[in-house]
């Protein structure tokens, strides 16, 4: 066989199918390709959502709702669990009931979920279930992909089938459902999370008939037989003693045995009704190929398309592409790969530290071994393996390339890396930066877009619109950052006459978008033009003076590449459209109208209809604005012509100061730059510890808006800084003299309106590239002025106009020395004053969750451990590059840490033994010395010392000091020495949301306020998964919508702190800080001064309600008003006092309830669908208000016995 | 027994007493209730551009714009396919009132501008309505705009609604703040308007001495409003080529014979029903009855228009001149007896 006839049969992989079974071409992402399959062929879906699977159960959720059947005519039951771990007993469960089960999960959730997967094998039990495979957190947490947790699983008897593309992913699911039917082993198909799971392809989809003629009814009645049954009663489950259990074990091996034959056999049946061909091991390349290379998931396209590059090069290599892991079927796989192989790599998706390899590796090498023994084969090749892609770090040709021109050294490295710089171990491979293996005939397309305004959308529709017109290929990536607020996202799109395997991110674009003119100073985006791209950007700068208003390495790159410019004032013709700043109808029209992929007349017809279908269910207004601003765009591009010389003297600023120190100037700046992939390995630190007090060195300026201060009419209340969700707006008192150096931007006035400040300057300053716009602080401002009452005391003003005086008054503000904390009352003002020790973090703007945080960090910041449950929180609380978390001018400050997030509460229970143990340890040590101490040190180290009281902490912390001078010269003294920290008062704070306390981590919740120990639990709760998009949990209120509750739901919220009441020595507290602060306040220090557990759960306004958050004030009172949220206060430290222990601080209902509901979508969703059912929600919630409250009213005034009654 | 049934925009009604836009037709109960006391007809609450407008919008910025803006959530509430949004409870609402009355059912728009939202005016046609009532409801706020521009919007907007109604008869409600009134009329039988219904009520804000703030509390209509009406009703009727209707001021039913007298073929309600609907309703439907037939009316057919400018008695009563005489015949209240 000619290289030529290889080539064109690697290609022929894909045949059309045969005639009469044609199948519609759809464009998807794989998520949505494996739903689609997996809810057809099934009955009962049980989930719980996990980053990057959920939007597969989502899709079931939706299809389920809209009464879609399967293939038996059944509309499956989806059931949305409290856990992995649950959804997985509910499937083996519903299995054993009868039912054809999937679920669909990642990472932590196929962890949860092993000790069922193990049953469900055991047993011989059907079942197919769909992994989007991501990472396992170890030294961090990764949402993104690589196979460590289907490796986790690799042993629990499942058959583990790969797919590397979304046609794959549709495809093998299918197959899997088939195959586990005919075999009764277990089936886990897994595809690439990120990669894979969201990548947007052309594919051919599977119709209802194809999927039913692929399985074998046969084997379903089968399944549904092995039903347990009283009329025909059997018992599983067994315990087993010596005697037995082994032989059971063993009694399965047939079935194994036979299954990588069946699934054979079900690829060639799936092949004769589609076309699509797939074996157990696919191999493509040179008949004779000398080097090859073994491999399962996305990257496997990637080398496809690096193999076919080489092999029209002449080189004789290889790829193996493994379908079915598990069982891994040495036959077949001997029987793909060439025997001309001299050498062979096998690359791992996942890292198995101290192994002798990773697990692909050993299996392969067993295999070969394997064959030696039983003389199939005369001598092993020379084998060698590598780990790439962890933590979906890009695979490109060239890294392939560089793998199998190891392959060719002399000494190759038998254990290396791809894909990073690895100079600490020097186990990565060099990589030739300049190969490129992708080819002719694609066009590519970047675009720089911020989340709000829709380019991504606007991508997807592109690609399908072109998917739909044309005969080419598509594909789009999308690129997220971890911000919530002014994120940043990167689209890739390409389309090609070929199927298109460049499974990696585009370096070289043909067009290439900026959405906003702010990219061109924070990252280097035309790094991504190729030669004679056109480039396209959104300005609100006038034609005429682009060029000389862009910074000198932008033009540089412009001339350089030969790039034509076009710009667009895409904000003010989005404002004139009534559109707001959503720009990506003009933006696509703009792409459209540039890039020549259509006829334009085409497009903007295919544009308009697609506007029609996707928001025509909105209405015709928001049809008629789109459709006119697709019109209007063409008219409002500018061609800028590029000059022949660069002749800007301004350059983009420096992403981080230059006065950062130097770990930030190492690390954080390349993080932030997007240049991480470039760092090196010793640049990290080996044990996932990072510094906090970071994020005030990233400046992301996104703010439109500014809050700007009239210090004539503040009034000194200071709820601008206690509102403001990133500690981007501050107040301050402080010594009158320590301005007397300020620049004429930075303005004070004396604090006049707290006795004790008395004598002291006060300040409201903004931090104008960490504010949001969001408004908040201007919302709550009361000051305004009499004559003109629309003028406050802070009003929004365009942020062009003032950030260069804000930033120089910010500036001088951050380095005025604080007062002593001593000196600030405690009171709902004066609270704001004290340093926080949180800031900037990357939370949506108007977030109702970081409030607290900040708040939290200003009560008890310099002595705070932090155990934060995996959600939001942790996302915008420890999500690189930076770390809002912050120190005081002592460098003390909350340290912080993320566990997993079912096991919060456990882990924070764990950080208060520990930090308890060293606080013993100081204690011991302390008492063994004290004869050779000052009594009254001793004295002072061991009497009580008050938490909430600053002076008594301060004077421990002086005493500690004065030990440790002392300890110099005392022999031990070292050991006391180096532990004398934990003498001063710990506060423990276990945070999270609803999800991790009401539903995935309640478990251990219960147990850790059953515990009795002292720590304080922080519920942030958003009635929904916030993070993952708004699934409901069961803090989730009755009546609202959510995911899973599309509805409406129909069950109260869970009463967590009625639950925790019922244990009597818990302190329980519930809080909403944006309407009621005082409340806040005091349950926040009497929940950190009760010697036990405390719970404080927190109303916490998001965006999956649905409404403009700068209301969330005025709407958490109505919230609190109508009684939907309330306010109270249960301390058992009042039953001594013959008090009752609950306080309810709310007023009774004040606000109906339906004046709560009809503000938020999540409730006016179900009013809109279905008044009726809204009106039948609204009643049955004004009763469970109302009787909550009878039943609250009654706690707080019953009189419980003292211990000494 | 006097015959108050009424032709009204093409329509039969059993009495020209209609209960006019407002949340007392909000439930088939209700509306059921001032049925059997006699109302000739229902209009439903109005839904105003804005509204319609600002809900498909308020979802496109509260749904859509935080749809695939994360790496992790693709969205944030269920796809709106899942839960239908849109003017479905509206539609649903008149369709139940539609099934439940046998007395003709108004649907009512408020808007001033063409746009996407007069689609509404063909989904509630579509869905049932006898007739529509377009109230162009717009106090002018900005310098940039003439009357003369306003009034062409307005006409523009009644078109616009017109074509879009599938050919059930479109009333539209208006202030009465047009310099030009009768011409203005004539201009909108023209773009298509079948009927007018005078005045709608200016609810004039008041300031709140507190806060500084505009106080949106809404003061009941009194009789004292129903002259404005009754001179325009007696200018416009047998001018134009539109029916008229009465609203802002009826309280009794010598409240609606006066406006009949003065021209108008219905006589809405609002503020009197609104402590006591049917039984108010019931009153003044007496009222009425009793002095068409204390006055020898057989029909209030027969009373309409009586007084109006071309039949009264002395015309100069509703014109310019008249102004003079009653400034003339002003007396201080410390010679009044």
């Amino acid at each position: 066989m000619s290289i030529d006839t290889a080539a064109s049969a690697a290609a022929a992989q894909h045949r059309p199918p045969p005639a009469g079974h044609e199948m519609a071409l759809v464009t998807v992402d794989a998520n949505e390709a494996v739903a689609s399959v997996a809810y057809r062929l099934s009955e009962v879906v049980a989930i719980y959502p996990i980053t990057p699977a959920s939007p597969m159960g989502e899709h079931a959720d939706e299809w389920s709702a809209r009464q879609r059947p399967n293939l038996w005519g059944t509309v499956p039951q989806v059931v949305e669990m409290q856990s992995e771990a649950g959804a997985a007993g509910a499937v083996h469960g519903a299995l054993q009931g009868g039912a054809l089960v999937t679920t669909f999960t990642a990472s932590q959730g196929l962890l949860l979920m092993l000790p069922n997967l193990y049953k469900i094998a055991g047993e011989l039990t059907a079942c197919c279930i769909h992994v989007a495979a991501r990472s396992i957190a170890t030294h961090a947490l990764s949402i993104f992909g690589d196979h460590s947790d289907v490796m986790a699983a690799r042993a629990t008897g499942w058959a583990l089938l790969a797919s590397g593309s979304p046609q794959e992913a549709h495809d093998l699911a299918a197959i899997g459902h088939a195959a586990t039917l005919a075999t009764r082993i277990p089936f886990l198909h897994f595809f690439d999370g990120f990669r894979t799971s969201h990548e947007l392809q052309k594919i051919g989809s599977l119709d209802d008939n194809t999927l039913t003629a692929l399985v074998d009814a046969e084997a379903v009645e089968a399944h549904r037989t092995r039903a347990m049954n009283p009329e025909r009663p059997v018992a599983r489950g067994t315990s087993q003693n010596p005697d037995a259990f082994f032989q059971g074990r063993e009694a399965t091996n047939p079935f194994y045995d036979r299954c990588p034959d069946v699934v054979a056999d079900t690829m060639r049946h799936f092949a004769a009704l589609t076309g699509r061909r797939y074996q157990l091991f696919d191999y493509v390349g040179h008949p004779e190929a000398e080097r090859v290379l073994v491999m399962m998931g996305s990257g496997a396209e990637c080398a496809h398309e690096t193999v076919d590059a080489l092999l029209a090069r002449g080189e004789r290599v290889g790829l193996v592409k493994v379908r079915l892991y598990r069982p891994f079927a040495m036959g077949a796989f001997h029987a793909a790969l060439p025997a001309s192989v001299r050498s062979l790599a096998v690359l791992d998706r996942t890292k198995e530290p101290g192994a002798t390899g990773e697990p692909l590796l050993l299996d392969v090498t067993a295999a070969l071994a394997h064959a030696v023994t039983t003389g199939t084969r005369a001598a092993l090749p020379r084998i060698i393996g590598g780990r790439y892609g962890l933590g979906s770090k890009e695979l490109t040709p060239a890294m392939v390339k560089a793998a199998f021109d190891e392959l060719d050294a002399e000494r190759p490295r038998t254990r290396f890396t791809l894909g990073i710089n690895d100079d600490v171990t020097g186990l990565s491979l060099p990589v030739d930066e300049e190969f490129g293996a992708e080819p002719p005939g694609v066009s590519r397309a970047v675009f720089y877009g911020l989340g709000s305004d829709g380019t991504v959308s606007a991508n997807k529709a592109t690609i399908k619109i072109i998917g739909d017109a044309t005969a080419q290929a598509c594909q789009g990536y999308f690129v997220y950052d971890s911000k919530k607020a002014g994120s940043t996202t990167v689209s890739h799109l390409r389309f090609g006459p070929a199927p298109i395997r460049s499974t990696y991110q585009i370096r070289r674009a043909g067009f290439l978008a900026v959405h906003d003119p702010g990219f061109l100073d924070r990252f280097d985006v035309l790094d991504r033009a190729e030669q004679g791209a056109t480039v396209l950007l959104n300005t609100t700068v006038p034609p005429e003076q682009v060029w000389a208003g862009l910074p000198r390495e932008v033009q540089q790159t412009l001339l350089q590449r030969d790039c034509r410019l076009f710009v667009i004032d895409a904000y003010r013709l989005a404002d004139e459209h009534g559109l707001g700043r959503r720009i990506n109808t003009v933006m696509q029209a703009c792409f459209f109208a540039l890039s020549n992929v259509l006829p334009v007349d085409e497009a903007f017809t295919r544009m308009k209809q697609a506007v029609t279908a996707t928001w025509g269910r909105r209405g015709s207004e928001i049809v008629r604005r789109n459709t006119a601003a697709i019109d209007a765009a063409v008219a409002a591009l500018h061609q800028i012509p590029i000059p022949d010389t660069v002749d800007a003297t301004k350059t983009r600023p420096p992403a981080v100061p230059a006065d950062a120190p130097d770990f930030v100037q190492r690390v954080t700046r390349l993080l932030l730059e997007g240049h991480g992939d470039r760092l090196p390995v010793s640049a990290f630190p080996p044990d996932g510890t990072w510094p906090t007090g970071t994020s005030k060195f990233e400046k992301r300026a996104i703010a439109l808006d500014l809050p700007i201060w009239e210090p004539d009419l503040c009034v000194q209340c200071n709820r601008c800084s206690m509102i403001c969700p990133h500690t981007a707006i501050r107040t301050k008192v402080f010594q009158p003299d320590d301005a007397a150096a300020a620049p004429a931007t930075f303005r004070s006035v004396p604090e006049g309106f707290t006795p004790e400040l008395e004598g002291l300057a006060f300040t409201v300053q903004v931090a104008p590239d960490d504010c949001t716009g969001c408004g908040l602080c201007v919302e709550v401002c009361p000051g305004k002025d009499r004559t003109q009452p629309r003028r406050k005391a802070l009003n929004l003003q365009p942020a062009a106009e003032h950030r260069t005086s804000e930033r120089e008054a910010f500036d001088f503000y951050q380095q005025i020395p604080d007062v002593s904390r001593t000196r600030i009352p405690r009171t709902r003002s004066g609270i704001a004053l004290l340093e926080p020790l949180f800031e900037f973090c990357g939370a949506c703007a108007g977030c109702g969750e970081t409030p607290y945080l900040r708040l939290l960090t200003q009560l008890v910041g310099d002595r705070l451990l932090i155990a934060n449950a995996t959600g939001c929180s942790s996302i915008y609380g420890g999500n690189l590059p930076t770390s809002p978390y912050t120190t005081d001018a002592d460098g003390r400050g909350p340290a912080w840490n993320n566990s997993l997030f079912e096991d919060n509460a456990e882990f924070g229970l764990g950080l208060r033994l520990g930090a308890d143990t060293l606080a013993r340890r100081a204690h011991a040590l302390l008492e063994r010395l004290a004869g050779q101490l000052p009594a009254d040190l001793v004295r002072e180290l061991t009497g009580p010392c008050p938490t909430g009281d600053d002076a008594a902490i301060g004077a421990r912390r002086a005493a500690v000091t004065r030990l440790r001078a002392l300890l110099a010269d005392i022999d031990g003294g070292d050991r006391l020495a180096r532990c004398a920290d934990a003498l001063v008062p710990r506060s423990v704070w276990l945070v999270g949301g609803d999800g991790w306390a009401y539903d995935i981590g309640y478990g251990g919740l219960d147990h850790v306020l059953a515990s009795g120990r002292n720590v304080n639990v922080l519920v942030l709760d958003t009635e929904v998964y916030s993070n993952t998009g708004g699934q409901q949990s069961k803090a989730t209120p009755l009546g609202a919508v959510a995911k899973f509750a599309s509805a409406g739901k129909e069950t109260s919220k869970k009463d967590l702190g009625l639950l925790a009441m019922s244990y009597g020595h818990v302190y329980v507290a519930s809080i909403a800080m944006q309407s009621h602060t005082p409340q806040t306040l005091t349950a926040l220090q009497e929940a950190e001064s009760y010697p036990g557990p405390s719970l404080v759960i927190a109303h916490s306004p998001c965006i999956a309600h649905g409404y403009d958050l700068v209301n969330a004030p005025a709407q958490q009172r109505r919230a609190v008003g109508s009684g939907a949220w309330p306010l109270y206060r249960f301390d058992p430290r009042r039953i001594e006092t013959g008090q009752s222990p609950l306080v309810v601080d709310a007023d009774p209902v004040t606000v109906p309830l339906r004046d709560y509901l009809e503000q938020e979508a999540r409730f006016r969703m179900v009013e809109l669908a279905d008044p009726e059912r809204y009106e039948r929600l609204v009643g049955a919630g004004e009763n469970a208000i109302a009787r909550r409250h009878a039943l609250y009213q009654q706690l707080a005034a019953v009189h419980l016995p003292t211990q000494e009654d | 027994m006097v015959d108050l049934h009424t032709d009204w925009l093409g329509l039969r009604l059993r009495s020209p007493l209609v209960v006019g836009a407002s949340p007392l037709t909000r439930t088939v109960e209700d509306a059921l209730r001032l049925s059997d006391a006699g109302a000739g007809a229902v209009v439903l609450a109005s839904v105003f551009e804005e509204q319609i407008v600002a809900e498909q919008l308020g979802m496109h910025r509260f749904i859509d714009s935080h749809v695939d803006t994360d790496a992790e959530a693709r969205s944030f509430l269920p796809d709106t396919d899942v839960v239908p949004i849109g003017p479905a409870p509206t539609l649903r609402r008149l369709q139940a009132l539609r099934a439940a009355l046998d007395i003709p059912v108004v649907a009512s728009l408020n808007g001033i501008t063409p746009g996407g939202w007069t689609d509404l005016a063909r989904q509630l046609a579509d869905a049932g309505a006898d007739a529509l009532e377009l109230n162009l409801y717009e106090p002018p706020t900005t310098l940039q705009a003439t009357s003369a521009e306003i009034e062409t919007r307005q006409i523009d907007t009644v078109a616009a609604v017109v074509a879009a109604a599938s050919g059930i008869p479109v009333t539209v409600k208006l202030s009465p703040f047009y310099a030009g009134l009768p011409a203005f009329a004539a201009h909108l039988a023209a773009a298509g308007a079948a009927g007018l219904v005078l005045f709608n009520r200016f609810y004039q804000p008041d300031i709140d001495l507190d806060t500084l703030d505009v106080d949106r509390r809404l003061t009941p209509s009194t009789s004292a409003e129903l002259p404005l009406r009754l001179h325009a009703l007696a200018v416009l009727h047998g001018h134009v080529g539109l029916q008229l209707g009465a609203t802002g001021g009826v309280h009794t039913g010598l409240d609606a014979a006066k406006a009949i007298l003065c021209g108008a073929t219905t006589v809405q309600l609002v503020s009197a029903l609104l402590d006591d609907g049917p039984a108010a309703l019931a009153r003044i439907i007496r009222e009425l009855t009793g002095w068409l037939d204390a006055h020898h009316y057989r029909s209030s057919h027969d009373a309409c228009g009586a007084t109006d400018l071309s039949n009264v008695a002395d015309p100069t009563a509703w014109e310019r001149l008249n102004y003079a005489r009653i400034l003339e015949s002003w007396k201080p209240a410390r010679t009044r007896r």
